[in-house]
């Protein structure tokens, strides 16, 4: 456990000494503020239409028509910002040679990869962190029920663990930064629209292309609901990404 | 301390490391030479656990590396070619994330990595980034990073290449004074390297084991004859019938004619120096003595000549 977390912190470290915590911090702050605006005015003015009997809904909820949207938004934001977080963890240590002293010290690959990748989760779970800001004036100035926010930060965490466990697994297989990133977008973008074609397919093949999407998952976490079937999904796709990585790391050894 | 047995490792069909056995008793330094590509490399990667070997096996401190890895690198220090240095964190950071996954215990730490800096001497570069760090101080802090845990054995690869002239005196100094601690493996593609530091070496060219022995047997067999490199002013059919008189010489051939001048490869009996002989025949004729100089050997000549030399005598290859 303490090699774990001596990975964890050197991880991090290198995430703060170097702009990509910043620039991803940043960027995912300015993006989910530019959401949440949006999206409060649009809520202000189905409330004000709703006050004025003009035919809207009865009573607006502050967690329907704003958190749940707001959530499925920024999962956007991950699609461009995980990459960058996951592509120099293992392309960087094999460029400099550092990974020499990793795999030649007294840790087993497990403990290489659950560090590397808890120190990219604290990163992301930092991240978050920062866009609670946005959450304390809606608490300050309305009145959302505080269960589903919770909910959906937790299914928000659970999904991007998928992603950076994801994008470990990809940097794992190339010395290249880039190729790295490209590749994981990619994989994400795949991930994120492949319930898109789902409508025009039959209902079973709807039913699998909804299961295999990562976002679909979090619908029921931004409605409050703790469902055991998306804990499964999500949990089970950490778990398998961070294997494979594992046996990378192993082949990678054996070729040499 | 350490032992390698028939240890064989290919890349895809290229083999880098052919059945290659040797022993490192303990607080032993051991040289490892060869040219570039012999395989020094892949041998210490294999025997540090970095990767496995194709056939054969390494045993340290008596610990199979692949059986029981996590005890044999408790064990080992490894310093490889390039220091595995992270550029953005400091000296101390970085020592200190090493004392970790080396499972330096908490309680030590500090007193450890103070100790270890005090001795590569790099305890004024604490707090400066190892991105930032001369070439020197990359290989001292490499140095570090390999001793920080007390390991019974030490792994060196190329320690001293692309250092200057005094750096490369003061790790010299350093390993000698490591040695008695610690049970050492160095590689070098430099001959006169492994005669400063080593007690025995290891030849390895193409893969293969070619000799293993001291340094002083080794250059004694190298010198199997001496070659001199011989200037002179005269002609050359002259100079060849007296400088083949002068006692010693054993064979001598023109290299070279350019007017006047001519150039002489003159062997001698192994171990009999013939310079002053050589030098007086010339001057006592009233000829020029332009050059004069012992030819050295090239890493390649040695090779040849060891490799040479040992399809006749097998037994000296393997002890
Ligand atoms: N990862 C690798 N893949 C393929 N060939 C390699 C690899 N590493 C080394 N080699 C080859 O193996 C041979 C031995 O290399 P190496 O062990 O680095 O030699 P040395 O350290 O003695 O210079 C060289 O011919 C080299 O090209
Ligand atoms: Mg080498």
């Amino acid at each position: 456990m303490s090699n774990i977390l001596a990975i964890a912190h050197k991880e991090l470290k290198a995430y703060f000494a170097s702009p990509i915590a910043y620039i991803v911090i940043g960027f995912s702050s300015i993006l989910f503020g530019w959401f949440f605006v949006n999206l409060l005015y649009y809520f202000n003015r189905l409330s004000l239409q709703a006050g004025a009997g003009m035919g809207g809904p009865e009573a607006v909820s502050v967690n329907d028509m704003l958190i749940g949207p707001l959530f499925l938004n920024v999962t956007v934001i991950l699609l461009f910002t995980l990459p960058l977080v996951t592509m120099r963890i293992y392309s960087e240590e094999k460029r400099s040679g550092t990974i020499e002293l990793l795999l030649t010290s007294p840790l087993t690959d497990v403990q290489i990869v659950l560090g590397k990748f808890l120190g990219a989760f604290v990163l992301y779970a930092t991240m978050l962190a920062v866009t609670l800001v946005h959450m304390g004036f809606l608490f300050a100035f309305g009145n959302p029920e505080w269960r589903p926010v919770a909910t959906s930060y937790l299914g928000m965490l659970l999904m991007g663990g998928c992603f950076l466990s994801l994008g470990l697994f990809v940097s794992s297989l190339t010395k290249n930064q880039i190729v790295a990133g490209m590749v994981t977008f990619a994989i994400f973008l795949m991930f994120w629209v492949i319930n898109w074609i789902a409508t025009f397919t039959g209902p079973t093949m709807q039913a699998v292309l909804n299961y295999l999407s990562i976002t679909e998952h979090l619908n029921d976490f931004t409605k409050g609901v703790i469902d055991t079937k998306h804990l499964v999904y999500y949990v089970s796709f950490i778990v398998f990404s961070l294997f494979l990585t594992v046996r990378s790391v192993d082949s990678e050894r054996w070729r040499g | 301390m350490i032992e390698v047995q028939h240890l064989t490792k290919r890349y895809g069909p290229f083999t880098a490391v052919d059945d290659v056995s040797f022993k490192v008793e303990p607080g032993e330094i051991l040289g490892f030479l060869g040219p570039n590509g012999a395989g020094k490399t892949t041998t210490m990667r294999v025997l540090t656990g970095y990767m496995p070997p194709t056939g054969g096996k390494a045993i340290v401190a008596g610990f199979d590396v692949f059986e029981q890895p996590i005890e044999a690198k408790r064990r080992i220090g490894y310093l490889p070619e390039t220091p595995p240095l992270y550029p953005d964190m400091t000296v101390r950071d970085y020592l200190t994330f090493v004392a970790k996954i080396k499972g330096v215990p908490r309680a030590d730490r500090k007193a450890r990595l103070d100790s270890v800096m005090e001795r590569t001497r790099i305890s004024d570069m604490a707090t400066r980034h190892c991105g930032k760090l001369s070439k020197g101080y990359r290989q001292r802090v490499g140095l570090a990073q390999a001793i920080l845990h007390n390991p019974d054995v030490l792994v060196l690869d190329e320690p001293t290449a692309g250092l200057d002239p005094k750096q490369i005196i003061q790790t010299r100094e350093l390993i000698k004074e490591l040695a008695g601690s610690h049970t050492i493996i160095l590689s070098t593609h430099i001959l006169p390297e492994v005669s400063q530091t080593c007690q025995r070496v290891v030849i390895i060219n193409k893969g293969k084991v070619v000799a293993v022995d001291t340094p002083d047997n080794l250059t004694a067999r190298i010198r199997g004859s001496e070659t001199m490199y011989v200037q002179v002013d005269a002609s050359g059919a002259d100079a060849q019938g007296a400088l083949s008189q002068v006692p010693g010489v054993r064979q001598i051939a023109v290299t070279e004619t350019r007017g006047s001048v001519t150039g002489f490869e003159i062997d001698s009996e192994p171990g009999r120096d013939v310079r002053r002989e050589l030098a007086s025949a010339i001057v006592t004729r009233g000829w020029g003595l332009l050059e004069l100089r012992p030819m050295r050997m090239s890493l390649e000549d040695v090779f040849l000549q060891l490799t040479t030399q040992d399809a006749a005598e097998p037994e000296v290859a393997h002890e």
